[in-house]
């Protein structure tokens, strides 16, 4: 634990804005990744496989002490206490982020720091360090819950640093748009977002102009971000939500990158969208439609569908008791006038007992593997090779609709996931760092079964089978391993085991 | 749960299932052995590529009169230099310039084009167009498995190959889901393994352990392992085409080499998709040049390498590109195109009836476009891919890849594939 004096002595050199040393003693030790061992032995007495799996789905994948946690104060209590992100303190994970400097940065300042004079533009660092800060908050930040709401809401409201200007914009759109309301309202959420540069670039709303529509931002608000494809919308109702949209972009000069309203460029007229009679009111009009849209009971089911995927998987076990989950989860989302956490409440609460296995996502496996073996990284770029060979870049997904949810469109391809097991217990990976000596010091002693099934406690939840644990170790014993390599291997290999990629 | 049902109550279970999962189900079971057919390539264009410039109808005036600043100038048109007029097909339809590689498989009749092609879906919905399209169903009540994932199941090829069906990508498309395992690999060098051959071998013990279980990842474990195995030796930077044409090198350039790589090692590929993203131009698009013609000109550019490459195995061979709808025949005014319907269909192979633009043409005019002003659709897309199963895929089961649908054949292929 920090002391009082320390902590005191940490906030001023913080909020002084002093050059934090990373390397010095009091970050190094605040920020350490190092796995709790000792609590392993209290888990390993009764492991509780159902929190396990239950975590599993409210974190990037449980450390120990979280299991403990839940443990100690039930899983209604722990949940509770992530849907309120801001009481958690989550100061170790904020030291990381320190060196991204980029990440507290205006457009117009992005935007000139990526304008190198006499050199090309650098169309590499901002979104770097932006998926660094990803990986890196995935990883240590104590609001599990919180992040998993970040990360569905940049799939949600999904925007590609490949296009165009979107490289510098996401920035601005992950720290004002999703970050501040990730667990906020819904109809803040939506209207920041309308506004965001990032989103009005990504989807070519600065060429959408008076006598000269451009439907794509229409389209997808009401299609992906709003109703649904099913939602009860027409063909008319994108066309008209376009013309009250024309004149919405993005300053080019004076503060680049920055939202405007351009009254020139917007189409004057009256317009009908979803039955409602738009008055000609300029940025208002949008503004109307937004309101009417984020409290649309469309919405509210599109939103409730989605989240109960994301979190209770793709194939509930009974289709009808997940229909009536989403509608009350819909229904509680109404009534709170469009809380998020809300809703989320009714899907944690009341569905995980329903939840199906899910097939990880490549962040998802990439760092429940860094987060249960107490990982350290700087989240930099050898490592985001890794999860862009897996499919899934942070960022990166050109199309609106986010990267897939489902466990089928993640399954075709196994060996970039074998491949990251290997090359993070191999060291293979520069700037992530696997201590291994430490992991497998309370293995010396052990027989090779123990070892086993000590760290499938940790990675997997449970020991392994019997019989499975038997013909691994008489394979890996047949293949010539040695007593010594033993934690390396069967760590390679419990990472790379079907087991590990479900949550 | 593993006591095998009596035939009575296997009645009784099918009675009480619902249609849909009914016919997913039981096409695992009524597989009919036959050798395979041609090895398929499926290119798909995501983003809804305009067929209208890709195949541009110059003998249309509404043609050039919707589309002021993106049409392209016609073969004979004097204005422009000859580089960026249409290349002249029949008379009426052109080629987009930047398509100009994809000649020579034409005038070998080789490459068909069907033009005014596409779904029935009007949601205009890149996902849900997608989703449909792939799953090769007209509504959302159809099996959720895919077009090829159901040709695959229903065609036993007495094939163990890990490589029947392969997807170029992180990710196996919809149209392949369903069926058999697909293998999905972004690049063979994914399976040149880290390590010494000793850390290799005691890995893949320890993989093959794991990977005991029954389900389908298990299997796909199983198959990686093999695939492991098989394209351990494979290296596509030593890789010799036999031709002189260079696939582009681009992801969808480099994946076609990788496909014919594949074909020519006989490892048992017979369905391969790959996709070619970035279609989706509301802005921008350009004419002659610009984004649409970039992406045109690395279609064709990776299409004739394959054709020239695989010319030896192009008999056995068809290629299918196709995309979820068409563009909206006037130009929108960011000098781009937004979402329509009616788009193109390019096949090419050695069993095509090429050198020729196939499907009625619903012209351009008022009262002849559809919705907001699109191009209507004359030739389901299920036409041409039904055609192709039953006389170059040695499948006859039409009505199990697409249910609920009656094609109609074009007349695009020569039976016996």
């Amino acid at each position: 634990m920090l002391s009082r004096r320390q902590f005191l002595h940490l906030s001023a050199l913080l909020a002084g804005g002093a050059a934090l040393q990373a390397c010095s003693p009091l970050v190094r030790r605040l920020a350490d990744p190092a796995l709790p061992l000792e609590q392993l032995g209290e888990l390993a007495a009764s492991p509780s496989p159902a929190h396990f799996q239950a975590l599993n789905r409210l974190t990037f994948g449980p450390r120990p002490e979280e299991r403990l946690r839940v443990k100690q104060i039930g899983l209604p209590a722990w949940i509770e206490e992530q849907l309120a992100p801001e009481a958690l303190d989550d100061l170790p994970c904020q030291l990381r982020l320190r060196a991204l400097d980029t990440l507290a940065l205006e457009a117009s300042d992005l935007a000139d720091r990526s304008d190198k004079l006499f050199d090309n533009l650098d169309r590499q660092t901002v979104p770097g360090e932006l998926r660094q800060a990803a990986l890196i908050r995935q990883v240590y930040s104590r609001r599990q819950l919180y992040e998993l709401m970040v990360d569905f809401w940049s799939d949600h409201f999904n925007i590609s640093v490949d296009k165009g200007d979107c490289f510098f914009l996401k920035t601005v759109d992950d720290r004002q748009v999703i970050r501040p309301h990730a667990l906020g309202n819904f109809g803040d959420l939506l209207w920041a977002s309308a506004h965001s540069p990032a989103m009005l670039h990504y989807l070519d709303n600065q060429a959408n102009q008076r006598g000269a529509p451009n439907e794509n931002y229409a389209r997808e608000i009401m299609e992906l971000h709003t109703l649904g494809v099913d939602g009860g919308y027409s063909q008319q109702d994108v066309m008209e939500l376009a013309r009250c949209l024309t004149g919405w972009t993005i300053k080019d000069h004076f503060w680049r990158g920055e939202f405007v309203f351009k009254p020139a460029l917007h189409d004057p007229g009256s317009k009908k969208v979803l039955g409602m009679e738009i008055m000609p009111t300029g940025q208002g009009e949008v503004e109307q439609v937004i309101e009417a849209l984020a409290r649309h009971p469309s919405t509210a089911l599109h939103l409730a569908r989605k989240l109960s995927r994301r979190f209770l998987g793709d194939e509930p076990t009974s289709v009808s008791s997940n229909q009536e989950l989403t509608q009350r989860a819909a229904r509680a989302f109404l009534d709170s006038h469009g809380q998020i956490a809300a809703l989320l409440r009714v899907i944690l609460l009341d569905g995980l007992a329903q939840a199906q296995p899910t097939f990880k996502r490549p962040n998802h496996f990439i760092c429940s593997a860094l987060r249960m073996l107490g990982a350290d990284t700087d989240g930099s770029q050898p490592l985001q090779e890794h999860l862009a060979s897996m499919g899934q870049s942070y960022f990166s997904w050109p199309t609106p609709d986010g990267y897939p949810d489902s466990s089928s469109a993640w399954m075709g391809n196994l060996m970039p996931r074998w491949r990251f097991a290997f090359a993070l217990v191999n060291g293979g990976i520069k700037g992530t760092r696997l201590d291994l000596q430490s992991l497998a010091a309370p293995l010396q002693d052990l027989l090779p079964a123990a070892q086993a099934d000590w760290l499938s406690l940790l990675l997997l939840g449970h020991p392994l089978e019997a019989a499975c644990r038997t013909q691994l170790l008489a394979s890996l014993q047949a293949a010539g391993a040695q007593q010594d390599d033993l934690p390396a291997l069967l760590t390679v290999g419990l990472l790379s085991s079907p087991d590990f990629q479900w949550r | 749960m593993s006591t095998p049902l009596s035939r009575r109550s296997f009645l009784q279970t099918l009675a009480a299932l619902p249609a849909s999962r009914l016919a997913s189900r039981l096409s695992f079971t009524t597989s009919r052995a036959s050798p395979a057919g041609d090895t398929l390539v499926v290119v798909f264009l995501r983003g809804a590529a305009d067929g209208l410039n890709l195949a541009p109808p110059y003998g249309e005036p509404d043609y050039y009169n919707l589309r002021p600043t993106l049409g392209i100038p016609s073969p004979g048109d004097p204005q422009a230099s000859p580089a960026e007029r249409a290349i002249d097909l029949d008379g009426f339809f052109g080629l987009h310039p930047a398509l100009a590689p994809l000649l020579l498989a034409w005038q070998d009749q080789r490459l068909a084009i069907v033009q005014a092609c596409g779904a029935p879906d009007e949601s205009r919905s890149h996902f849900k167009a997608q989703e449909l399209m792939e799953r090769g169903v007209s509504d959302e009540s159809g099996p959720a498995s895919g077009w090829l994932g159901r040709h695959l199941a229903s065609l036993d090829t007495g094939s163990a190959s890990p490589l029947r069906a392969l997807a170029l990508g992180e990710r196996p498309p919809r149209s392949l889901s369903g069926g058999i395992p697909v293998a999905a690999l972004h690049s063979i060098t994914d399976f040149h393994y880290l390590g010494d051959s000793q850390s290799l071998a005691q890995l893949r013990a320890a993989l093959a352990a794991l990977y005991t279980g029954p389900g389908a990842l298990c299997q796909l474990g199983r198959d990686t392992l093999d695939l492991l195995h098989t394209l351990q030796g494979l290296d596509p930077a030593s890789y010799q085409p036999e031709t002189s044409l260079v696939y582009p090198d681009t992801r969808f350039g480099q994946g076609l080499k990788q496909i014919a790589m594949l074909i020519k090692t006989e490892a048992g590929l017979e369905t391969a998709a790959i996709d070619l993203d970035g279609w989706d131009t509301h802005f921008a698009q350009g004419s002659v040049s610009g984004v649409f013609a970039r992406l045109a000109g690395e279609l064709a550019a990776g299409l004739a390498a394959f054709y020239a490459d695989l010319h030896r195995q192009m008999s056995r061979l068809s290629i299918v590109v196709m995309s979820e709808f068409g563009r909206r025949a006037r130009e929108n005014g960011s000098l781009g195109t937004d979402h329509g319907h009616g788009g193109v269909m390019l096949v090419m192979g050695g069993g095509v009836l090429g050198g020729k633009v196939y499907g009625d043409w619903p012209g351009l005019g008022q009262g002849q476009l559809v919705g907001p002003g699109d191009l209507a659709v004359t030739t389901d897309y299920r036409d041409v891919l039904a055609e192709l199963c039953a006389k170059r895929l040695n499948n006859p089961a039409v009505s199990e890849i697409f249910p609920a649908y009656q094609p109609t054949f074009p007349g695009i292929f020569v039976s016996g594939g």
